[in-house]
This record gives C-alpha cells, sequence and structure tokens, in this order.
C-alpha cells in the first residue's frame, strides 16, 4: 500500500497558541490538497519547546474546543502534533496526540524528559508510563517525542507491539558544527538507519526549526524505510512541508529477507529482563 | 593539538538565522553594532548585513583620542564595504571630562570607562534607531572575563558568543572580512600598544585549546597537562574563568518571596505578549 506522509518542519512562536493553530491549520490544509494520509507535527508544535513558567499556561484539554478545526480537518487528513497537556490527573505533560476521522485515536506522554545541560523538562512537565501501538487504515503506528527516540529500548516496545511506523515528534537543537552535517543531525540519522534496519518499519521523524532563546532547531526531517532510503528530507534549518510517498509492503520484503522478527523470542526478553532485574535488587 | 576548525559554511547560515529570529522574535527590525575597525566587530557586521540587509544595520565609530588611527580606518573600511551607514562618535571629551580631575588613573580603569561610556553612546544611538545592540563578544573573551562588564558586553544577543576567537578568524575569513582586519594583532585598543596576548599571557590558539578541553571536552587538569598543554597557561584559564563567573550570570537576590527575579521566575528571553 502507497502512503503519503506530510512531514510539518514548522517554526513555532514561543508561547503564542493561537498563532500556532493557523499555521497548523494551514500545513493541513495544503496535506489534504496533496492527498496526504497523516501530517505529522514536532514535539510541542502548538506552544514551542523553551516554556519554562510558560508550560502551565498553554496547557490545554485534549478535549478543549480549542482543537475544534482540528477535529474537523481530521476527517480528510490523520493529524498529529504536540502540545502541553493538562491532564485530569491535574499533571501536565509534553504530549503528542493523534487525530482520526474527527476523533482522537491516541495521546502520547513523552516519557523520558531530559533534564540536564540546557533541558529542563521534568522540572514542568510530568513523566509518561506508557508507549502505545494503535491501528490506523494505512498500518500500525507508535508515537515517541524527542528524546525519547535516544532510548532503543522504547522502540523495542513499539516493535514488540507490531508497528509498522515510529511517528518522532521532536525538538532537537544544532549541536556541533565541524563536520559536513550538525554533529546531532548525524546522530539522529544514525540511529534511525539502525532502527529502520534491525526493527524493520518506517521511521518518521520530525523535528522543528527556529530559534528559541539562543537554541536553534535545526529541522531535518525524513522518512527511513526499512529498505535504508530517505524519503520526504526536509533540509536543515527552515520551515518546510514536505512529502514522504513510501510502499507499506517494504517492510514485508524486508522481513522475508532479514526475518529477525520471525526470530525474535519476546517471553525469552521478558523472563531474561526480569531475571536481571530480579538479581540487582 | 586539536583542531578547532568549522563547518564555517553552515556556521554563518546558522548564525544568520539566529539573528535574523531573535532581532525579529523581539519585535525589532534594526540593529546597531559598535564598529571598532577588529575582527570581532567587524565579522558581526558582516553577520548582521546577512541576516537582515545593509538598510537595517548601523555601524557606530567611537575613537578616543589615543585609539590607533588604522582600526578608524579599518572599521570605514568595513562599513564602505558593506554599505552600511555609520556614523563616527569622538568620545575624547566625554571621557576626558571625567578624566580631568584624576589623577594617577590606572590603565585598567580608564580602559573600563572608555569601554563604558561606548556602551553609554551605542544604547543612546540603538533607541534613535529603533533598534537592539548586537554584541561582539567571542567564547574566549566570555570565558575568560577579558572584557568590560556592563561596557562591551551590554547588548541584547551574543552571535559569536560560542565562537572562539581561532574560530572567529574562521568565520571572518568565510563571510569575507579584510584580510588585513583577520591578520592583525588582537587588540582591544584601550590604550596604545594594548595586546590580547601579551595581557592574557598566551596566544589564542593556545588559550582556546584549552578552554576547549576544559569545557567543551570536560577535560580535568591532569589530562589537559598530559596532552602536553604548559601547566602555567592551564593555571592563568582556570583562574581567569572563576575568577570572572560573576559578569556570566544574573547577580544573586536576596530571595524571600514565592517568585523571584532570577531565581524561580522563569520566563524565556523570546517571549512576548
Amino acid at each position: 500500500m502507497k502512503v503519503k506522509i506530510a512531514l510539518a518542519q514548522v517554526n513555532p512562536i514561543l508561547g503564542d497558541i493561537f498563532k500556532n493553530r493557523e499555521k497548523h491549520l494551514e500545513f493541513i490544509e495544503r496535506a489534504i490538497k496533496e492527498k496526504a494520509k497523516v501530517i505529522v507535527f514536532p514535539e510541542l508544535s502548538l506552544t514551542g519547546y523553551s516554556l519554562l513558567d510558560l508550560s502551565m499556561e498553554v496547557a490545554l484539554s485534549p478535549d478543549d474546543l480549542f482543537f475544534k478545526e482540528f477535529f474537523e480537518l481530521s476527517k480528510y487528513v490523520d493529524i498529529v502534533f504536540g502540545f502541553v497537556e493538562k491532564g485530569v490527573d491535574k499533571i501536565i505533560y509534553n504530549s503528542a496526540m493523534y487525530l482520526s476521522q474527527g476523533a482522537i485515536k491516541q495521546i502520547y506522554r513523552k516519557i523520558y524528559l531530559p533534564t540536564h545541560g540546557m533541558f529542563q523538562e521534568l522540572r514542568f512537565f510530568g513523566k509518561g508510563k506508557n508507549v502505545f501501538v494503535f491501528d490506523t487504515d494505512f498500518g500500525r503506528i507508535s508515537m515517541l517525542i524527542c528524546r525519547d527516540f535516544f532510548h532503543p529500548s522504547l522502540l523495542f516496545l513499539s516493535y514488540a507491539g507490531g508497528a509498522d511506523f515510529i511517528f518522532a515528534l521532536s525538538n532537537m537543537p544544532l549541536r556541533g558544527l565541524s563536520g559536513d552535517k550538525p554533529y546531532i543531525e548525524e546522530t539522529v540519522e544514525k540511529a534511525a538507519d539502525t532502527y529502520a534496519n534491525f526493527l524493520s518499519m518506517f521511521i518518521v521523524f520530525v523535528n522543528r526549526v527556529g530559534f528559541e532563546d539562543g537554541l536553534g532547531f535545526y529541522g531535518g526531517s525524513f522518512v527511513e524505510s526499512p529498505l535504508l532510503v530517505r524519503h520526504g528530507f526536509a533540509g536543515i534549518l527552515n520551515e518546510k512541508l514536505t512529502f514522504a510517498e513510501v510502499e507499506t509492503n517494504d517492510i514485508y520484503k524486508k522481513r522475508q529477507s532479514f526475518p529477525l522478527l520471525r526470530e525474535e523470542d519476546f517471553s525469552l526478553i521478558k523472563q531474561n529482563l526480569e531475571r536481571i532485574l530480579e538479581g540487582q535488587k | 593539538m586539536i583542531n578547532l576548525s568549522l563547518n564555517y559554511k553552515l556556521a554563518r547560515e546558522f548564525i544568520k538565522n539566529f539573528i535574523r529570529e531573535e532581532i525579529l522574535s523581539n519585535g525589532f527590525n534594526r540593529v546597531v553594532v559598535g564598529l571598532s575597525g577588529g575582527v570581532d566587530s567587524s565579522l558581526v557586521l558582516y553577520l548582521a548585513v546577512d541576516a537582515l540587509g545593509n538598510k537595517n544595520v548601523k555601524a557606530v565609530m567611537m575613537p578616543y583620542k589615543t585609539s590607533s588611527p588604522e582600526s578608524l580606518k579599518d572599521a570605514m573600511l568595513v562599513g564602505d564595504e558593506l554599505k552600511v551607514s555609520y556614523e563616527i562618535v569622538d568620545i575624547s571629551n566625554i571621557a576626558d571630562a571625567y578624566f580631568e580631575n584624576i589623577k594617577d588613573i590606572s590603565n585598567l580603569r580608564k580602559g573600563n570607562f572608555l569601554a563604558r561610556t561606548r556602551m553609554a553612546v551605542l544604547f543612546d544611538k540603538a533607541l534613535k534607531f529603533q533598534s537592539v545592540v548586537v554584541g561582539t563578544s567571542n567564547k574566549s573573551e566570555l570565558l575568560l572575563g577579558y572584557s568590560t562588564w556592563y561596557g562591551d558586553m551590554a547588548a541584547g544577543l551574543y552571535p559569536i558568543g560560542d565562537l572562539y576567537k581561532t574560530q572567529v578568524w574562521g568565520l571572518a575569513k568565510e563571510v569575507g572580512v579584510p584580510e588585513r582586519i583577520v591578520k592583525k594583532k588582537p587588540s582591544a585598543d584601550l590604550w596604545p600598544g594594548q595586546s590580547d596576548e601579551k595581557e592574557l599571557g598566551a596566544s589564542y590558539k593556545e588559550l582556546d585549546e584549552i578552554l576547549s578541553l576544559y569545557i567543551d571536552q570536560r577535560k580535568g587538569y591532569d589530562e589537559i597537562v598530559s596532552l602536553g598543554y604548559k601547566k602555567s597557561t592551564i593555571n592563568i584559564v582556570l583562574q581567569r574563568i572563576y575568577k570572572t563567573q560573576y559578569k556570566r550570570t544574573f547577580p544573586p537576590v536576596a530571595k524571600f518571596s514565592p517568585r523571584t527575579v532570577g531565581i524561580d521566575f522563569l520566563y524565556p528571553h523570546d517571549f512576548k505578549r
């Protein structure tokens, strides 16, 4: 099955959810025009990243009327975006919402919130606890947010759940300017290659661009296929909407020629993990 | 001994975007740069023109009577080259009015006063031009504290604040700063014959390598010694970093309320309501 994925490499305005909503709607309309199946925005696409004390002020319940047009447009294209979630548990989360057919399909709360160096996420957000997989009409999806993508353990859970696509919504600031590419871009691409190859699934990486308080988010969004072909690369540093047309049958092809999933023994992993963790007590 | 060179083409693009976005997101579209004729301010002027166009950039030269005439000539060369409108404000009278009645003023006091006088002029010009003062401090001088607090350090943003001096030279070449300016002996030109490297006690190459090893690569004193760097130079670097930390932080506030400026009143710089 051919699937067209829209990668919305946006530059959100820090703290301005209304202007950012306008931009989302504009990009979504364009994706609908191009007959994309799904449009993927980056982490915190609705709010910007360096929120600090603004985090609470921009938080929204997933059922807030603010999202009315998003729900409406999701009848024509699936929509994935990042926002600050006002949880019913009175905690706010760095979350991603997947909308389809006018309804919420899944909300994912970022699990690993970096809090070191330039990152301060745990000071403001609650920690997510669950990796989900869920079915759409083009395949099984698992969402992760930024730092989560650097934890192979989380991708392994998605793999165990039978995911065809990882949607990695990111806000990665540029670091390392000594090589041909920014060092962080190399790191992400190497990770995506490795995951796509050994987990034999599609990696959809969407990163924002723009500057906030000196941090420059580098963009560089792309889709990596299990056959290790890169689609829809959005380039770095500039706002862009690109489209990646992929063939989901590539997953079967890959798993036929490199049948890791068939060999995989998840119960063995579970037993060993329990034994190892037990032994560490 | 370590290679600090960068992908200067990419660095140029990155800093260009930085200047444009940081200026626009703070509600401005124009900047002023204090232009000395040295490599740092020349580079910043090139980058600012890259980012905002020459009509939105203004240069201000502020010589004192002992400043080297060559510096002013070089500054004008850069201003003309970039077709940037510039203004020359001779600060001799302003500063001398203060120096007049002071006996035995040290070079350091004098230099600091000149830097702060320039700051006052520059911020006034910025207001008149409805613009932001762009800083010209580089990473070497920020880390070594080799600059005047609330003087040349005073600025709305630091586009080259993460570039060591040796990287400033590399990027200056990339953007086309005239060679004579790139090759010039670094000097704050606060008094005749002043030299950065003489005052700091080592070459920028050595200082930058030690800074990069210590700061960016988190190497310890002994590790840096084992790489062949002189203990005396490492000591200069470390002492300067820790002695001047106050210049790089918000001043301590005596906290007693629920939310205190500088401690836990945490709004981002770039947020506008």
